[in-house]
């Protein structure tokens, strides 16, 4: 295994940035999501990697060989595909013979590596099937085979898990981690899906528009969302995003909304909500931070019941601040009506404030 | 008792549609074999019966006579025959594997390669298609002397690759856009060049459209009588379908023996189909449906 290092990765086309300047590296043993919606340049980062597509400008290194204007097949890497990939006219066997084979390792060699490989993932019964014949798990499993079966310095994997049912994707979630920390493989894995990313990831790479946005462990990006967009797109509800306007009055910081409200802030947050270049913040809140009460309180602000969302263990009101909405949890048992009137607080400490303008978090 | 009444309504609808399309189907049919039966029991009849009036549906005295003749390379009629189909043979089988070899890589390429020009190129291809063959006869004919090709086989080989190509790529383009480019992605990464990844991989999954295509060619070129017509003077070079022509005007029309030549003629194109007519049908319908 080898670490990968991408070092102002560029792809355009014409003025189109695929990928604009990105640079990462991903330790040796480190499992790294790339993560972002569909469109953000994440596949095409992979697919950089991997040498299937030509690289504009920037360099990558696996290990420490520069492999820019090295072919895939010089690479020594391994890659599972959103669609699996397996060679329909082969049998599963020969799917995961065939990088062997384009290897020239001896005939007994071949055997023993895609035996030992069938065994590791529970096909052995399947080796004589071919892909059209198996269910979705059992392909995805010989598509993991294929990449395991030769040691490469690094796996890459597009959205492997995404073509599965829930059920089976939770279960190849958990499977696909431990086999990770069991080769203390190196693992870039492109997904569109946060959960997937925060739950299997050492770090998480997020991506808009073709421009890594941030780099960081699932829990620091969870906790310290870089800009606007991270937050909004890391975490399920979505943070509650409210654009809102600076004021000072004496020594206390309060964000005025459009809509007629003021929320007064703690002397930290008041700190950093004046650094705002504009005067104009927007404020994130998740669901878990707000607390939810039905008369007013003091430094609660009113809004007004949405909707309510009980999925068992936890229910979501959407409550509107004015215009935006507001998401918040609260116990189950608790029941609130549409159009009830509501006052929320926000929890101080686990604010996130960012510039209205950059969009970027503002820190202290 | 409305919804019952209603129910027999409707299948009933059903019942004279579907009787309306047997009908036309079995019209259809009979217009279709009605010609080839009649040509296979002229052929077995004898030279009297066959200008008999009124026709004899069936020959008193079948006789398979004129098969032996034409397949008899010591006769003189045979000797030509042979000849001829030979000459067929040989031009269509050459046209056949030359235009796979053109229409694979250019198919592919059409497919997976995005070049300036691509779109308009592949238009262009098909552009020929609009225009209806005679249109070229003179024009070609006229390339052809310049290249010193007439009486040649090969001014019949370029012909006909040129009015084959662009319906062969455009099928084969159609199989190679139906196969997941990630197939490829996947061999390269597996230690295939691209080159092998399209032998190994590619290749081997668009064999039915291939064989189509091939099928294709061969019988454009089998069947092509008016440029064979144009470019062959030499009696040695004809191909089947005008060297029949010519064949039975010279020794008054002997219809029994016309009638078994065409049906002999008739006999590799119907084979051929009917062995791979489910790839042919795979190839013309791929990507109608999403599988």
């Amino acid at each position: 295994m080898a670490e990968v290092k991408l070092r102002d990765v560029v792809k355009n086309y014409g003025q189109v940035f695929a990928v604009d300047h990105v640079s990462l590296t991903v330790e040796d043993g480190e499992f790294v999501a790339l993560v972002g919606p569909s469109g953000c340049g994440k596949t095409t980062t992979l697919n950089l990697v991997a040498g299937l597509i030509p690289m504009s400008d920037g360099d990558i290194l696996i290990g420490d060989r520069v492999v820019n204007d090295l072919d895939p097949k010089d690479r020594d890497i391994a890659m599972v595909f959103q669609n699996y990939a397996l060679y329909p006219n082969k049998t599963v066997f020969k799917n995961l013979a065939f990088p062997l084979k384009m290897r020239k390792l001896p005939k007994p060699d071949i055997e023993r590596k895609v035996l030992e490989a069938a065994r590791l993932l529970d096909i052995e019964h399947l080796l004589e099937r071919r892909p059209r014949e198996l269910s979705g798990g059992q392909q995805q499993r010989v598509a993991l085979g294929r990449a395991l079966v030769r040691d490469p310095q690094v796996f890459l994997m597009d959205e492997p898990l995404s073509n599965l049912d829930a059920k089976l994707r939770g279960q190849m979630r958990s499977e696909l981690k431990r086999f990770q920390k069991d080769l203390e493989a190196t693992v870039i894995y492109v997904t569109h899906d946060q959960l997937e990313a925060v739950t299997m990831a050492d770090k998480m790479a997020v991506m808009s528009g073709g421009v890594l946005q941030q780099y960081d462990a699932p829990d620091r990006v969870f906790a310290a969302p870089a800009n606007v967009f991270v937050a909004g797109f890391v975490g399920s509800p979505a943070m509650s995003l409210i654009p809102l306007d600076v004021s000072t009055r004496g020594t206390d910081v309060y964000l005025v909304s459009p809509d007629g409200w003021d929320c007064r802030l703690s002397p930290e947050n008041g700190a950093r909500a004046v650094k705002a270049r504009t005067g104009k913040v927007i404020l994130g809140a998740r669901h878990s931070t707000i607390r939810l009460h039905k008369q007013a309180v003091p430094d609660a602000v009113p809004g007004r019941v949405y909707t309510s969302e009980p999925t068992g263990d936890i229910t979501y009101v959407h409550v509107f601040l004015g215009k935006p909405v507001v998401v918040v949890s609260v116990e189950p048992q608790v029941r609130v009506a549409p159009d009830e009137a509501v006052w929320l607080e926000f929890d101080q400490s686990k604010l996130h404030l960012f510039d209205g303008e950059t969009q970027q978090a503002l820190t202290d | 008792m409305s919804i019952v009444t209603a129910g027999v309504a409707a299948r009933k609808g059903i019942d004279i549609w579907r009787l309306l399309g047997r009908v036309f189907l079995t019209l259809l049919v009979l217009f279709a074999v009605l010609p080839m039966v009649y040509m296979v029991i002229t052929s077995i009849k004898t030279q009297f019966a066959a200008l008999q009036f009124p026709p004899e549906w069936w020959p008193s005295n079948p006789t398979l006579d004129q098969y032996w003749t034409l397949l008899n390379p010591a006769s003189d009629v045979g000797q030509e025959f042979l000849g001829y189909m030979w000459n067929s043979i040989w031009v269509c089988t050459i046209t056949t594997i030359l235009g796979v070899a053109v229409a694979v890589p250019a198919a592919y390429a059409f497919s997976r390669f995005r070049f300036p020009g691509r779109q308009w190129l592949f238009y262009a291809v098909l552009l020929r298609n609009m225009f209806p063959a005679v249109v070229f006869l003179m024009p070609l004919f006229i390339l052809m002397r310049w290249l010193h090709l007439v009486n040649s086989d090969w001014s019949l080989v370029l012909t006909y690759l040129t009015f084959g190509l662009p319906l062969s790529i455009w099928l084969l383009k159609g199989f190679y856009d139906n196969i997941p480019v990630q197939l490829e992605q996947s061999a390269r990464i597996d230690g295939a060049t691209r080159f092998q990844a399209f032998i190994l991989v590619v290749m081997p999954l668009s064999s039915p459209g291939i064989i189509a295509t091939a099928i294709y060619s061969f019988i454009i070129a089998w069947n092509e009588y008016v440029y064979a017509l144009t470019f062959l003077n030499d009696k040695s070079k004809l191909t089947l379908p005008v060297g029949l022509q010519r064949f039975f005007t010279e020794y008054t029309t002997n219809w029994p023996g016309l009638m078994a030549a065409s049906f002999i003629m008739s006999v590799p194109v119907v084979v051929m189909f009917l062995i791979l007519q489910k790839y042919f049908v795979r190839a013309l319908t791929e990507g109608a449906v999403k599988s």
